[in-house]
């Protein structure tokens, strides 16, 4: 069956302790797999501010995975995670050819840079 | 071009060339939130392309990036900065 190659970033409510994280992150990663996807790589950015307050609350617990997957699953995890409130808010997104030379890239670091930070690293100009 | 001798804009032919372009870019990422907050002004509005010279390419990148970033409260939707 076919797998598209897709990005999930979703924020987890802040007040749980840190078992009750590991095992919702366990909980969507199972969902994923049970749904015939497997999981690139998990990414968790753990306690960050919110730019403004997501019903109530200003802080929350990003998590950010990559992950193969039919196009099916998707609406089955959606629908789960939906349910569960403790899942504040979540964007997924279908990685197309560009995003995934970009995928790439980011994984071997030479990520072009837009605006050269103050200190000086070695400015790559290289365009892909 | 402005041919009204008066205005003040009158020969003025800086062009901005798009930082996108220049550095070849090839998709912009809502998580690079230090790249897209350059873009956006102090209340949280996404700056047109004729401030910040971004190609019509990036600039339409530039904003589903800014929106998904708003979305997922990376970045701000509106900032009231204390007048």
């Amino acid at each position: 069956m076919k797998k598209d190659f897709y990005e999930m970033t979703y924020i987890l409510n802040p007040v749980l302790d840190e078992e009750k994280f590991s095992e919702l992150v366990s909980f969507v990663n199972k969902l994923i797999e049970n749904n015939g996807g497997d999981i690139v790589e998990v990414d968790e950015w753990g306690v960050k501010k919110l730019a403004y307050d997501i019903d109530k609350k200003s802080t929350g617990y990003y998590v950010n995975l990559y992950f193969n997957a039919p196009a099916e699953a998707i609406a089955v995890v959606e629908r789960n995670m939906r349910i569960n409130d403790d899942i504040m808010r979540y964007l997924t997104l279908k990685y197309d050819a560009k995003m995934l030379r970009y995928y790439d890239l980011k994984k071997k670091g030479d990520l072009p840079v837009v605006f050269e930070e103050v200190e000086s690293e070695s400015e790559t100009e290289d365009d892909n | 071009m402005i041919n009204n001798p008066s205005h003040p804009k009158k020969g003025h032919l800086k062009s901005k060339d798009c930082r996108f372009t220049k550095a070849g870019v090839e998709y912009i990422d809502y998580k690079q939130t230090d790249v897209l907050e350059r873009f956006v002004n102090d209340q949280g509005k996404i700056l047109p392309r004729r401030v910040t010279g971004t190609s019509a390419r990036h600039q339409r990148q530039l904003s589903t990036a800014v929106k998904r970033a708003r979305f997922l409260a990376l970045i701000p939707y509106v900032t009231e900065n204390m007048r």
